[in-house]
């Protein structure tokens, strides 16, 4: 019978899920996906973890139990450092053994990329696709196709991300992780209620994370998160295209509790909004905050254009309504 | 890494954040800076008031402590602030505590200490104060102050064994501040060395009564909690004053011995301490919590207290481990999480009701 491997739909998940299913489908193996979050997963979550686990990670343990029976393996990256000098944030350092402590009778797969000591994420999925396949060859020629496909469609979305900020209108920065922003429950419904009063939305994590990872030590020079590195570069990046900032935080991220704080510290006179999401939320509390923020912004707008008599800096197409 | 001192006017005074009784090392750290060392003032609730008041919202609760220290420090005439920086959060304090406290207005130098025990590049960030700084100086205040570590943890270990069980109260205690005010004092290896030899004899000399019922409880956790007894509410204290006698291993002559080179080869034995719970480190101390717990558990204690600042996240990974643990084994672990609001009634009921559990277990009646 063919092999099945389980992905969670959830942390990493958006940032690597080309490269996970391109890689298994080319070594032949069936790739399910959990299906997006639903409240059910969350409570399930919650239950699952220990009270004082960040949002994310909850939803996380939630996907990896209903992946249960599901399929043969559930796969669960341990990412220590991507780069020197750098490392992840601890809950990618734990994320394996939080899953096996927590979560009962599930067979969990998991490499293990700690480039730091050497230990590649080629070298990693390579030893987990000889799981499947015995050709070492094979493999590596899987990894390498799955590589080109996960690259592609990076361009891809830097380019989308690029043709947004040239269209006219309000632009917003959402400054978040994949993993928040993209959820079913945690971003999608701040996402919409952007687009329901016609914002356009530029996301720091659709951008380009070579040049971001560069700019980011304009802002900061400490910081030892590699995914958060790459948001501060993207705020950098995009600062002076975008109308407004919005982060998007969970409660109690231990990175972002920090590097939230330093943000709104140096990008003075940029309207930004801190929106921090927990198990409880309610949605006519965001729903107001983001429209008042969005308010805000275009009264600025408005005003800053007459005082300085330049019509030029007006958005076109988004008078107030 | 990085030393500012674009901000300062005069001549420096330098300042620390406190962490136990560890304040008296660090000024003979700072000493070769040849400059006026501020100590902080005493922990106090003021203190964390002003920390929390300008901290992020949900940062760990040191973060905070640390914050009040500066501040306080500040407004007594400091100009120049050391941090120190670590496997977690901790490698981030500095750089956006210092931002906070531009923003409240104070001018200010700012040394960060990023190496770990990197000795080599503390001398290079000391030296950008003090460009005298000889290898030699540094050196030497580097060995007296880890010998005073030594002995303010070999010290501070047997009381917390035999406090809770001393005839006459306060007699420990007595003894205790006699020996930091002596230890203060002391800048060479063999006075200190003296000195350590007095007081663990003259402490081992306390009349103590051991009850039958006596209870062995090992405190795990996160370093600052464990270490600063302000921050966790004097919890060793407080289990010595309910009859039980105190294990811990994380100290600060500890975690030198096991750092730099040593590091890696420590955190294997960790992980296979910690064998079935973990199978990789889970960030900074949070390996070692599990490892210690089952060492503890095998070596037949009653208990385990679990120390973290809310939202830790080593010791939220970590606490999935020890949770199963304690599951499986039936194995009783206390789980203290402190943050600004925690409350000391709350926390005195709760040790209680553990130690009361702890003594039912063992078949013999409650206190």
């Amino acid at each position: 019978m063919q092999a099945t491997v389980g992905l969670p739909r959830s942390l990493l998940f958006y940032k690597y899920h080309v490269l996970w299913t391109s890689f298994f489908e080319a070594l032949g193996v069936t790739t399910v996906t959990s299906p997006p979050s639903n409240r059910a997963m969350l409570q399930r979550g919650i239950e699952l973890a220990v009270d004082e686990t960040c949002i994310p990670l909850k939803v996380f343990l939630g996907h990896v139990d209903a992946l249960r029976d599901k399929a043969d393996y559930i796969l669960v990256p341990r990412i220590v450092t991507l780069a020197k000098d750098e490392t992840a944030c601890v809950k990618f350092l734990g994320a394996y053994d939080v899953a096996r402590n927590s979560v009962p009778d599930v067979r969990l797969l998991e490499y293990n990329v700690d480039v730091k000591s050497g230990i590649s994420e080629k070298d990693e999925l390579c030893r987990v696709g000889r799981i499947f396949e015995r050709s070492g060859r094979r493999v590596r020629r899987a990894y390498e196709h799955a590589k080109r496909e996960q690259r592609r469609h990076n361009a891809e979305i830097t380019l989308q991300q690029e043709q947004a900020l040239e269209r006219p209108g309000l632009k917003v920065l959402v400054v978040g992780h994949g993993y928040n922003l993209y959820d079913e429950l945690l971003g999608k419904p701040i996402v919409d209620n952007l687009k329901s009063q016609e914002v356009e939305i530029v996301c720091s994590e659709l951008a380009d994370t070579a040049k971001a990872r560069r700019l980011a030590s304009r802002v900061s020079t400490d910081i030892p998160w590699t995914y958060n590195k790459e948001l501060l570069g993207a705020l950098e990046l995009y600062r002076e295209r975008v109308d407004g900032v919005v982060f998007l935080v969970t409660f109690p991220c231990g990175p972002d509790s920090l590097m939230t704080e330093l943000c709104i510290r140096r990008i003075k006179g940029l309207p930004a909004i801190t929106i921090v999401l927990d198990e409880l939320q309610g949605e006519a509390g965001l729903k107001t905050r983001l429209e008042s923020f969005i308010d805000l912004i275009r009264m600025g707008k408005d005003i800053g254009s007459t005082q300085v008599e330049d019509s030029s800096r007006l958005p076109q197409g988004s008078g107030v309504a | 890494m990085g030393v500012n001192l674009a901000q300062v006017e005069g001549a420096y005074k330098v300042s620390f954040p406190h962490m136990g009784n560890y304040c008296i090392p660090v000024r003979t750290l700072a000493e070769p800076l040849e400059c006026e060392i501020v100590t902080p003032p005493k922990m106090t609730r003021r203190t964390l008031e002003l920390g929390a008041r300008h901290s992020p919202e949900f940062v760990c609760v040191p973060f905070k402590y640390n914050l009040g220290n500066y501040i306080e420090a500040l407004d007594i005439g400091a100009n120049l602030l050391i941090q120190a920086g670590g496997g977690c959060r901790f490698g981030y304090y500095a750089e956006v505590q210092e931002a906070i406290l531009r923003d409240l207005g104070y001018q200010f130098g700012m040394v960060r200490l990023l190496g770990g025990f990197d000795l080599r590049e503390h001398i290079r960030d000391f030296r950008a104060v003090n460009p005298r700084l000889t290898l030699w100086r540094a050196l030497k205040a580097y060995r007296v102050a880890l010998r005073q570590t030594k002995a303010l943890d070999q010290v501070e270990e047997l009381m917390r064994k035999n406090a809770g069980f001393e005839v006459e109260d306060g007699a420990f205690e007595r003894i205790h501040k006699r020996f930091l005010a002596e230890l203060d004092k002391a800048r060479e290896i063999r006075v200190i060395e003296d000195i350590e030899r007095r007081y663990l004899a003259e402490m081992a000399s306390v009349p103590i009564e051991r009850p039958d019922d006596m209870l062995r409880v090992g405190i795990v956790g996160e370093l600052y909690v464990l270490m600063e007894p302000f921050s966790n509410y004097f919890v060793e204290k407080e289990l010595a004053r309910r009859g039980v006698e105190v294990h811990r291993f994380v100290t600060v002559s500890h975690m030198v011995e096991n750092a730099g080179k040593h590091k890696d080869a420590y955190l294997r034995r960790m992980i296979e301490l910690a064998d079935p719970y973990l199978k990789y480190h889970v960030g900074a101390d949070g390996t070692e919590s599990v490892a210690m717990t089952h060492k503890l558990m095998r070596d037949g204690f009653d208990g385990v207290l679990h120390l973290k600042p809310f939202g830790c996240m080593p010791e939220v990974n970590a606490m999935a481990a020890l949770q199963r643990l304690s599951r499986e084994h039936t194995f009783p672990v206390l789980f203290i999480s402190y943050d600004e609001q925690t409350s000391e009634t709350g926390l005195a009921t709760r040790l209680d009701a553990f130690c009361d559990m702890l003594r039912m277990r063992k078949g013999k009646p409650s206190r």
